[in-house]
């Protein structure tokens, strides 16, 4: 779909309020889903409950294949499917829902920049630890990556998307890293992080933004996933501000909801 | 400063062009960066020789050590104690890492679009710009396998769905771009540099990343147009070129009215040179019957020499 189209279907779609029935789309919870994917879903989710919008959550085994991106998750709301955290929230931004809107130009490209620096560190790390660390590729990613399917369909998914990420962080640069040079980026980032929220409860003071959903979903989903090896986990688990500005939206947003 | 460091570091890279010190935006954030820090790099361009084709470029050669990508160079000479960043806190630190995650993410895919992919600005400037540096055969190669490089990274970093196509990506990452050059005008606001009154690795970065787009003459660029409407952008490049690349700049293309000026008077004294060796031949074969080949002057005028090297 063109960029004119896009605009043209969001502004038809400002009219409508949220339906009932908005769902998320996401991979099997329990069997299927990666850390990458998982972390972004829950970005999602976590910045739809800032804004106070109800979603269902749906977990289906084809759910990559069905979305328009190729990327988990996607949103289908109303007759509109809208696929990963940033055109959600231009979509949500197009209905009258927004975080952000009482920041500054400044804080906005503050908050922008932060936003691509998860993406582009902590996103791609994930992506690395999952497919490009051998042992995490055998044990975890392939099996779980092809569990719906059967052999010999599985077997060939699991080793076509191992390869596509692998082209990927060779074109980025990523691909002559060690695991260990990934695991000193993925502190530098998170230092970063900590550096930037200091003692405040959201990035942006008082109200949380996207910013605050995307490194949520991250970060407590590298914290409460099991890998092959900790390492990952530790190397967030030495920045107390970021672990307890994870407990507070987990608090705020998760659980008194669950219900 | 600390000019005493005792292996002398040399920086392979794209030579410059368009008034800049380099054409290649890599280069340019480490000649940038050595400039706001102060260390001394021996500039060796890899133009005209065969490393135009093994060279991963920019490197810094110091010792038996060779690094290369920008944020490895910048490392190395913050170890160096060439640390251009010295005074900047812990979250103005924090937020340099993600200026330049934005530059890479949202900028890069667009940059690498306009100059090696766009089929017009390919054409008629970076494939006829690449070629002419390097030296044969490998003028076909270069810069064609520059631009395969170029497309496969933005097809597998922004592409969508397993059937990648350019087109379809187009117009996000041209957005995408706007967006970050509109971002970084409202960062940047009125002062000289991202923090403060002297520039710092962030600096470095944009001006890299900016300064190629801003100078070079592109046939069609939307990207380039919008980036000269924002003025705190182009004179923040205009500025560090101005203070830190003025000097000692190898050759400063003079602006276009001056060049033809120059054009003109190289032709005129040509033509002088011309007619006086005539005449001289002229009186010579009218004083000798022989052939007695002795030119006069092969160089007459050291003038005319001066205004050739352009040329």
């Amino acid at each position: 779909m063109s960029l004119a189209a896009e605009a043209f279907v969001s502004q038809l779609s400002a009219a409508e309020p949220w339906p009932e029935t908005a769902t998320l789309y996401q991979p099997l919870k329990e069997d299927q889903i990666l850390l990458s994917d998982c972390a972004s879903s829950l970005a999602v989710q976590a910045y739809l409950r800032m804004c106070n919008l109800p979603v269902r959550v749906a977990c289906r085994a084809n759910a990559e294949y069905m979305s328009p991106s190729g990327k988990i998750p996607f949103i289908q709301v109303g007759n509109q499917v809208v696929s990963e955290l940033g055109p959600i929230v231009q979509f949500t931004k197009a209905k009258g829902h927004s975080l952000s809107d009482g920041l500054d130009d400044v804080q906005r490209a503050e908050m922008k920049a932060y936003m691509e620096l998860v993406n582009n560190m902590l996103l791609t790390a994930e992506l690395y630890i999952q497919w490009c660390d051998d042992a995490t590729a055998a044990e975890i990613s392939r099996p779980r990556y092809s569990s719906p399917y059967s052999w010999p369909l599985s077997n060939i998914l699991a080793y076509q998307k191992q390869y596509e990420v692998r082209r990927k962080m060779n074109a980025i640069g990523w691909g002559g890293k060690t695991l260990e040079q990934v695991y000193e980026d993925v502190s530098q980032c998170c230092q970063a992080l900590s550096q930037r929220l200091g003692t405040q409860p959201f990035f942006f003071n008082k109200q949380p933004t996207e910013l605050d959903a995307l490194v949520f979903g991250h970060l407590f989903t590298i914290l409460t996933t099991r890998l092959t090896s900790t390492e990952l986990a530790e190397r967030i688990k030495s920045y107390s501000n970021l672990l307890s500005f994870c407990r507070r939206i987990e608090q705020a947003y998760f659980e008194d909801k669950s219900s | 400063m600390n000019q005493n460091m005792a292996a002398a570091m040399e920086l392979r890279c794209w030579g410059g062009d368009w008034g800049l010190p380099s054409v290649h935006s890599e280069s340019l954030v480490v000649l940038a960066y050595a400039k706001f820090s102060g260390a001394k790099l021996t500039v060796s361009p890899i133009d005209w020789t065969w490393k135009t084709l093994t060279a991963t470029v920019p490197e810094l050669i110091c010792g038996n050590s060779a690094l290369q990508e920008p944020t490895q160079i910048l490392n190395f000479l913050r170890k160096q104690r060439f640390n251009a960043d010295y005074e900047l806190s812990a979250r103005q630190g924090a937020d340099t890492m993600a200026y330049i995650a934005l530059l890479e993410e949202k900028l890069r895919p667009a940059l690498l679009h306009t100059f090696w992919v766009d089929a017009e600005n390919y054409a008629n400037v970076t494939r006829p710009w690449f070629a002419s540096r390097s030296p044969f055969p490998l003028n076909f190669l270069v810069p064609s396998s520059h631009a395969n490089t170029a497309l496969s990274r933005i097809l597998l970093t922004k592409g969508e769905a397993p059937l990648h196509r350019i087109s379809e990506v187009e117009g996000k990452i041209y957005s995408d771009a706007k967006e970050c050059l509109n971002l970084l005008s409202y960062r940047l606001g009125s002062a000289n540099y991202f923090f403060g009154n002297s520039p710092t690795s962030l600096d470095a970065f944009v001006f890299g990343f900016l300064a190629p787009l801003y100078k070079a003459s592109l046939p069609s660029s939307p990207l380039q147009s919008h980036l000269r409407q924002l003025d705190n952008i182009t004179g923040f490049c205009d500025n560090i070129l101005a203070v830190y690349f003025s000097s000692d700049h190898p050759c400063p293309p003079p602006p276009v009215q001056e060049t033809m000026d120059a054009n003109l008077q190289k032709l005129t004294q040509l033509v002088n040179k011309e007619s006086n060796l005539i005449e001289k031949m002229d009186d010579n074969l009218r004083s000798s019957p022989q052939h007695k080949p002795h030119r006069p002057d092969p160089k007459p005028s050291p003038a005319s020499e001066k205004n050739s090297t352009p040329a």
